[in-house]
C-alpha cells in the first residue's frame, strides 16, 4: 500500500489505456442533465438521451408538428438541458460548452452509444426500468465501454441480471452527488463482477479528471454518505424531541459553528425534501436488519406528521421553514414548532458556549470548547456525537473497511470541514470512548486493538503525506490517492520557514515555497504583504521559485477595508499614498522578482486578490474561480495594480488597425460593474486571466502539485523576470471622450449615481493613462502613480467614506 | 437662369427588419443600385450618360457604406462611369436633403437631371457607427451633446408630459394602420421587389445558394395591446418610458427618385409626378432632439407660401412615439391626415434612406387620393428638425 514508483507506474500506464473522449448520460432529468454538463466542463462531448414523449403538447398541435418530428421527440431531453443550464447557480462553468452536448432520444440515438466511452445510467430509480434500458444498452455498447449507474438506492449488484460477462465486467454505481459541479462527492461502488482496472481508472479519473472526492464503496444499503448522513439526521431527529430544542436551536448549534454548512440540518431537509429524506430512512429500516441504531430510522411522531401534511420544504413551499408574504408586502420566514406543529415568527438561538466561541475562528479548538460546554449545548453535542462516534466506529467493516472513506463521504458530501474521526482526533481517543459509554452505546472491539497497538489518533502526518489507521494492518498507512498531492495541511508542522500573525512560508520541498494567508476571510492587509516580501526575499535567495496559495475556504476576499476605511477616515493623504504605494510596490515584486511567482486561487479572488493574481507569473487557478475587481462597489477603482493592469493589457490588446474603443469599452465595464466570475473560465473571458499563460485545474486536491510543478518549471526553463515595461499605449484623449459621454448617459439614465460617475471618470482617466494627446506611450510606473492618485482622492470623498463604512460597519454595499 | 425641378418617379425598397429580416445579407450598396436599376427601366427615354449626378443620403457612411459609396452606387447601378456620385450626410433627413439638393442645383442651373435618395443597412452597422471617439473636452462640457437618441426621447417625454400609456397607444395605432396598408397593396407602387441570394452550407457542409423575392415591408406586427406593450421594460433609462416598443424599428433600405429639369422633361416627352416646393433644416437643443420638426414644419410650409390648412397629408417620420405626439400636438397636426399608412414604428426606419422612402410614399398616397400638399418630416440626430413640401403636379 504504501507509496511507491511502482505504483504510479501503473497508474500511468491506465490512464494511457483508456481515454474518454464521449459520454452517453442516460436519462436528462434533475441529476442527468447536471452530470452531462459537468462533463461539458472538463472537455468531454456529451450524449444526453430521455424518452420520446407519447403525446403532443398544445402548442406542438398548433404548429403542426407530428410525433415523429425530431423537435417533439427530443423535447424532454432539450427542456430539461434547457432548465439545467439557466439554473442558478449554474452546472456550467463557460456558457459555450454547453455546445459539447448533443441530445437525442432512446428510440432514434441509441445507437449512437456506441461511439461513446462511458455510459452512465441516471433513469428513474426503478429496478425493470433500469433492466430495460440495460438491455438496450447491451445492443449497441461496444465492448469494453465503461458503463455505470448513478443510484443512490437500488442495490448495484441487482442490476447484472441477464448481462453479458463484458457488460458486468466494466460496469459499477457511481453516485453523484447534487448538484454535481459542486458537490465534490462521487461514490463508486463496484460489485463482484467489475474488473479492478475499471474500479482503478474510476476512482483516479473521478479525482483527477472530474475534480471530485472519489469514495470507494461497498455495495451496501445507501452506501456510505447517505447511510450515516441520514443516521445523524434521523438520530438528531429523535434528539431534539429528547431534550425540546426548537428547530432555530438545532440550526444554529449544527451550522457553521461545528463546521457545517449554514444552512446546518432542517434547513438542509427543506431543500432536500423531507420525502426523499424519509425514503432513504425507510429503506434503511427495512434492509439493515441487524444495525443496532435501527430504532432511530423509525420516524418521530412530529416527522410523520409533516409527512403526512405534504409539508415536504422548498418544493411543498414549507417545511421546517415556511416563506410567507405578511400584511405589508414584506417576507418573513417562519418556524415549524415542533411541539404544536404551528408556524411561528423566528425565535433567536442563543447559548453560553457558542456566544464563547463566537471570537474563536480555529475549527479545532473551537469543537474542544464545544464538547466542554457546561450548559445545554455542551450536553446537545455530547450526547449527539457520543452516539455519532458509535455507529461510525461500528459501520467498520460493514460499510468500508477504512475509517478515512467515512470523513471523506461526509465532508465532501454533506460539506462538512471534518469528518466524524477527524473531530474524535480534535477531543482525544479516550473522550470520545468515554462519550461513546456515556450514551449507553459500545465501542467495536477494533478501538481497542488500536489501543493496544500504541496508536493515539486515527490521523498521523509522515513526510508532509496524511495517513489513516489502517485496521487490518494496526499500522498509518498513507490515503491511497493521495500519494502525488502536496497537502499544506501536512508539510506545515514540520517544513514551516518563516511565519508572522497573517501568514506562514512553507518549504514545499524541491526548492518551491508557499506561502499562506490565514487571516479573517483571508483579507490582505499590512501583516500578509509583509509576510509576501519575506517569501520574495526567501526565495530570492535560498529557492527556486514561490507558490502563492491557502487553504481557507476562499483564497482571499481582497484588501482589508476595515484599514482602508481607518486611514481614509482620518483623511491623512500622506499616510493612504504610502500605505497604497506599498501594496502596489509588493505586486511589483510578484511581476519583477528573480524567481518565478505563481499563484493557485480558489474560490473567491476579489479585490487585491485579483491584483495580485494578475501580477502572477502564471496563475494555476482552480475551476471554481470566484475572480474580480470589486472595488468600485465600496467607492474606489482598484489601486493595487489592478486599474494599472487593465491599462497594460489593453495596450498589449491592439492590434493595428483596431477599434480601440470596443476594447476600452470592455476593460471599462469590466471594473465598472464589479464583474466577478463565476469560474475560472469565465474568469479568462473577462480578462482577469491570460490565455496561453494563466490554467485551469478542476480538481481542488491536486491544484497545489500542479502550482508546485508550474512553478519548478519556470525555474527549471531558465527564469528570466519580465522587463519593466516603459512601452504601454494610451489611449488619452481619444478614449476620454467615450468614458465621459458614457458615465454621463448612465447618470441621465438613472442606471448610475453621481457618485458612480465620479468613480467612472477616475476609472477612466487611469485607463486612458490621462488626457494625453492620443495614442502616447507611458511607463508601467506613471499609470501606478496616476491609480494610486485617484485611489487616494476618492478616499477623501465622503460618498466613498460613507460606501467603506457601510460595508466595514454592517457588511452591505451602499448605493450612494 | 432659373427653371423648374420636378421629380419624374421615385421607387423604393421594402423596408427589412434589420439583423433578421430579408435584407441581412444584402449590401447596401447592392440594394441602392437595385433600386437604381428599377427606377432608370421605368424611364426609358433616358440615357443613363444624360444623368449628371447620383446622390445618396446615408447615416452612417464607413465601412460597407463608406468609401463614398455614392459614387460606388453610381457605377454599380447605372453601369457606366461618366455618371458621378456623392453621399450625403444629415443623419435621418438624409434621403430628403439629397432631393433638396438636386432640386437645388437643377433650379440653379447647374444640372439637369440628378438621381437623388438614400440607403440604409443597419445589419452591417454598428448603431452611430465602429469607431465613436467623440471629443474629450466637449464630453466633459457638453455630454449630452453626444447623447443615444433614445435618452432624447426620455427627455422630450417628460419636457412635453407624453405618458407611457399614450405612446403605448400611438405605437399599436402605427402597427395597425401598416397592416391595413399592406393588406391593401396600398405600397404596390412604391415598391422595388429586390432579389437576394443567400450562399450557405447545407446539412452536409455543400455550399447552397438560395434566392428568394422581399416586397414587402417586414416590420408591422399584429395583435399588439395595451396590456402586452404595457409589460415591456424601458430600454434607455431606468424607470423611464421609452421601450422597444415605442422606438422605431432599425431596419434596411434605400429609395430614389429622379429630379429632372422641366426643359429636358419636355426634350424626352416625361410628365412630372411632383415638385419639392420648400425644404429646410432647423437646429434646437441637441437633447431636446426629437422636437426638430415644431419649428421646422411651419417653417417650411411658410416657405412655400401655405398655411397648415393646405396640406393634405403628413409623413412625420416616427422615431420615438414620444417626440412623434409632442410634434403632433406641439404643432396642433391632425392625427387624421398624419402616417395615414403607418410609420417608423411599424414600418420601419432606415435612417439615410427614410427621408426619400417617405416621399415616395406621401406622392404615391397623395396620388392615390387626388390630393395636393404633403409634408415630409422627421427630427434629426443633435438637435435638428428637417421639413419639405411636396406638391402634386
Amino acid at each position: 500500500m504504501e507509496n511507491g514508483p511502482h505504483k504510479i507506474k501503473n497508474k500511468q500506464l491506465l490512464r494511457m489505456n483508456r481515454h474518454i473522449k464521449k459520454v452517453a448520460v442516460l436519462g436528462s432529468g434533475v441529476m442527468g442533465s447536471r452530470i452531462a454538463c459537468h462533463f461539458a466542463n472538463i472537455g468531454c462531448e456529451v450524449l444526453l438521451l430521455d424518452i420520446a414523449p407519447r403525446e403532443l403538447t398544445e402548442q406542438e398541435q398548433k404548429q403542426g408538428l407530428a410525433l415523429e418530428a425530431t423537435a417533439v421527440k427530443n423535447r424532454i431531453v432539450n427542456q430539461s438541458l434547457d432548465f439545467a443550464l439557466k439554473s442558478n447557480p449554474s452546472p456550467i462553468y463557460r456558457k459555450s460548452f454547453a455546445k459539447r452536448i448533443q441530445t437525442g432520444n432512446f428510440t432514434d440515438d441509441m445507437s449512437k452509444i456506441a461511439a461513446c466511452d462511458w455510459i452512465i445510467e441516471v433513469v428513474v430509480e426503478r429496478l425493470d426500468i433500469k433492466h430495460q434500458i440495460f438491455e438496450q444498452v447491451e445492443k449497441f455498447r461496444k465492448a469494453g465501454t465503461l458503463i455505470s449507474s448513478n443510484t443512490s438506492g437500488i442495490p448495484i449488484h441487482m442490476m447484472l441480471d441477464g448481462r453479458s460477462d463484458d457488460f458486468k465486467a466494466h460496469f459499477c454505481g457511481t453516485h453523484f452527488f447534487n448538484p454535481p459541479r459542486y458537490l465534490q462527492l462521487l461514490e463508486i461502488i463496484p460489485t463482484p463482477s467489475t474488473k479492478q482496472e475499471v474500479i482503478d481508472f474510476l476512482m483516479d479519473y473521478g479525482q483527477r479528471f472530474l475534480g471530485k472526492k472519489t469514495v470507494l464503496c461497498k455495495d451496501t444499503p445507501a452506501f456510505i454518505a447517505n447511510r450515516v448522513g441520514v443516521y445523524g439526521i434521523m438520530a438528531l431527529f429523535h434528539t431534539v424531541d429528547e431534550m425540546g430544542l426548537t428547530v432555530e436551536e438545532v440550526d444554529k448549534l449544527t451550522g457553521p459553528v461545528l463546521g457545517r454548512p449554514k444552512s446546518a440540518t432542517f434547513r438542509t431537509c427543506d431543500v432536500v425534501g423531507l420525502d426523499t429524506l424519509v425514503h432513504v430512512a425507510n429503506g434503511l429500516k427495512a434492509n439493515c436488519p441487524n444495525d443496532e441504531e435501527k430504532a432511530l430510522f423509525e420516524l418521530p411522531a412530529y416527522v410523520s406528521k409533516m409527512v403526512e401534511n405534504g409539508w415536504l420544504g422548498s418544493k411543498s413551499k414549507q417545511g421546517f421553514y415556511k416563506k410567507v408574504t405578511n400584511a405589508d408586502g414584506k417576507s418573513e420566514i417562519l418556524t415549524l414548532d415542533l411541539k404544536t406543529l404551528e408556524y411561528r415568527s423566528a425565535q433567536k438561538a442563543k447559548f453560553a458556549t457558542l456566544e464563547m466561541t463566537k471570537t474563536v475562528d480555529d475549527l479545532k479548538q473551537r469543537t474542544k470548547m464545544l464538547f466542554a460546554g457546561q450548559d445545554k449545548a455542551g450536553e446537545f453535542y455530547r450526547k449527539l456525537f457520543g452516539g455519532l462516534f458509535a455507529y461510525v466506529a461500528n459501520r467498520l467493516p460493514e460499510i468500508s473497511d477504512d475509517l478515512y472513506k467515512i470523513d471523506d463521504a461526509l465532508k465532501a458530501g454533506f460539506g462538512w470541514e471534518v469528518g466524524p474521526f477527524e473531530t474524535w482526533d480534535i477531543i482525544g481517543i479516550d473522550a470520545g470512548l468515554k462519550l461513546i459509554s456515556d450514551a449507553g452505546r459500545t465501542a467495536p472491539k477494533w478501538l481497542s486493538e488500536m489501543n493496544e497497538a500504541g496508536k493515539t489518533s486515527f490521523y498521523n502526518t509522515e513526510k508532509g503525506k496524511k495517513q489513516y489507521y489502517d485496521l487490518a494492518s494496526k499500522s498509518f498507512v498513507t490515503i491511497p490517492g493521495t500519494e502525488d498531492l502536496v497537502i499544506l495541511d501536512a508539510l506545515r508542522a514540520d517544513n514551516t520557514v518563516w511565519k508572522n500573525a497573517d501568514t506562514t512560508i512553507v518549504d514545499l520541498g524541491d526548492g518551491i515555497l508557499n506561502i499562506e494567508f490565514h487571516t479573517k476571510m483571508n483579507t490582505i492587509g499590512g501583516g500578509v504583504i509583509q509576510g509576501i516580501n519575506k517569501a520574495i526575499d526567501l526565495a530570492e535567495s535560498s529557492y527556486k521559485g514561490l507558490v502563492i496559495s491557502n487553504t481557507g475556504q476562499n483564497f482571499t476576499a481582497g484588501a482589508n477595508v476595515g484599514m482602508i476605511f481607518m486611514l481614509a477616515v482620518e483623511q491623512d493623504m500622506d499616510e493612504l499614498n504610502f500605505a497604497v504605494k506599498v501594496f502596489q510596490d509588493a505586486m511589483m515584486r510578484v511581476r519583477y522578482s528573480n524567481i518565478p511567482v505563481v499563484i493557485a486561487p480558489h474560490n473567491l479572488a476579489l479585490g487585491g486578490g485579483c491584483e495580485m493574481s494578475m501580477h502572477a507569473d502564471k496563475v494555476v487557478a482552480h475551476a471554481e474561480l470566484y475572480m474580480g475587481l470589486v472595488e468600485f462597489g465600496v467607492g474606489l477603482i482598484p489601486g493595487g495594480g489592478g486599474s494599472k493592469e487593465f491599462a497594460k493589457r489593453l495596450s498589449d490588446e491592439f492590434k493595428d488597425g483596431d477599434i480601440k474603443t470596443n476594447r476600452l469599452r470592455h476593460r471599462f465595464l469590466t471594473i465598472g460593474q464589479a464583474s466577478v466570475s463565476t469560474s475560472a473560465y469565465e474568469a479568462f473571458d473577462l480578462g482577469y486571466l491570460r490565455e496561453g499563460i494563466d490554467e485551469v485545474v478542476i480538481s481542488r486536491d491536486h491544484q497545489l502539485a500542479r502550482a508546485k510543478a508550474a512553478c519548478l518549471e519556470l525555474s527549471e526553463v531558465g527564469y528570466v523576470p519580465p522587463k519593466r515595461e516603459k512601452n504601454i499605449t494610451v489611449m488619452g484623449q481619444e478614449g476620454l471622450g467615450l468614458i465621459y459621454v458614457g458615465a454621463n448617459s448612465m447618470l441621465a439614465g438613472n442606471y448610475m449615481s453621481d457618485h458612480d460617475r465620479v468613480i467612472s471618470e477616475k476609472l477612466g482617466y487611469v485607463l486612458c493613462g490621462g488626457d494625453l494627446s492620443e495614442n502616447t506611450v507611458v511607463s508601467e510606473q506613471y499609470l501606478l502613480d496616476l491609480e494610486r492618485k485617484a485611489f487616494v482622492e476618492l478616499c477623501m470623498q465622503r460618498k466613498t467614506l460613507e460606501r467603506l463604512e457601510s460595508l466595514v460597519k454592517n457588511g452591505k454595499i451602499l448605493r450612494n | 437662369m432659373s427653371q423648374k425641378a420636378y421629380i419624374v418617379t421615385g421607387f423604393r425598397s421594402a423596408v427589412g427588419k434589420a439583423g433578421k429580416g430579408g435584407f441581412r445579407f444584402t449590401r447596401p450598396d447592392d440594394l441602392a443600385a437595385d433600386v437604381i436599376k428599377h427606377l432608370m427601366a421605368s424611364v426609358p427615354q433616358l440615357d443613363k450618360n444624360r444623368v449628371d449626378d447620383v446622390i445618396v443620403g446615408n447615416a452612417t457612411p464607413e465601412a460597407e457604406q463608406g468609401l463614398n459609396v455614392g459614387r460606388m452606387i453610381s457605377l454599380m447601378g447605372l453601369d457606366t462611369d461618366k455618371v458621378p456620385g456623392m453621399t450625403v450626410n444629415r443623419y435621418c433627413s438624409s434621403g430628403l436633403e439629397t432631393i433638396a439638393i438636386a432640386t437645388a442645383k437643377i433650379e440653379s442651373g447647374m444640372a439637369d437631371c440628378i438621381i437623388a435618395g438614400g440607403v440604409e443597412s443597419m445589419s452591417v452597422m454598428a448603431m452611430g457607427g465602429w469607431r465613436i471617439v467623440p471629443n474629450s473636452k466637449v464630453g466633459k462640457e457638453h455630454p449630452d451633446w453626444y447623447w443615444g437618441m433614445g435618452l432624447t426621447a426620455e427627455e422630450v417625454a417628460k419636457k412635453y408630459n407624453v405618458t407611457r400609456q399614450d405612446q403605448d397607444a400611438f405605437a399599436i395605432k402605427s402597427h395597425e394602420k401598416a397592416i391595413a396598408a399592406i393588406q391593401s397593396g396600398r405600397f404596390k407602387d412604391d415598391i422595388v421587389p429586390i432579389t437576394v441570394e443567400q450562399v450557405y452550407l447545407d446539412g452536409n457542409e455543400k455550399r447552397q445558394v438560395k434566392s428568394y423575392v422581399v416586397d414587402t415591408d417586414e416590420g408591422p406586427r399584429a395583435g399588439g395591446t395595451l396590456e402586452s406593450l404595457g409589460a415591456l421594460k424601458p430600454v434607455f433609462a431606468n424607470g423611464g418610458s421609452v421601450t422597444a416598443a415605442t422606438s422605431s424599428q432599425t431596419s434596411d433600405g434605400a429609395a430614389f427618385v429622379l429630379v429632372m429639369s422641366e426643359k429636358m422633361m419636355e426634350e424626352l416627352g416625361l410628365k412630372p409626378m411632383a415638385r419639392l416646393i420648400s425644404y429646410t433644416v432647423v437646429g434646437l437643443e441637441p437633447r431636446y432632439m426629437g422636437v426638430g420638426p415644431i419649428e421646422a414644419i411651419p417653417k417650411a410650409i411658410k416657405m412655400a407660401g401655405l398655411t397648415l390648412n393646405d396640406i393634405d397629408l403628413f409623413e412625420l417620420n416616427e422615431a420615438f412615439a414620444s417626440q412623434s405626439l409632442a410634434v403632433i400636438r406641439e404643432v396642433g397636426l391632425n392625427p387624421d391626415i398624419v402616417n395615414v399608412n403607418g410609420g417608423a414604428l411599424a414600418l420601419g426606419h432606415p435612417l439615410g434612406c427614410s427621408g426619400a422612402k417617405l416621399t415616395v410614399q406621401i406622392m404615391n398616397e397623395l396620388k392615390k387620393r387626388n390630393k395636393k400638399y404633403g409634408v415630409v418630416t422627421m427630427c434629426v440626430g443633435t438637435g435638428q428638425g428637417a421639413a419639405g413640401v411636396i406638391e402634386m403636379c
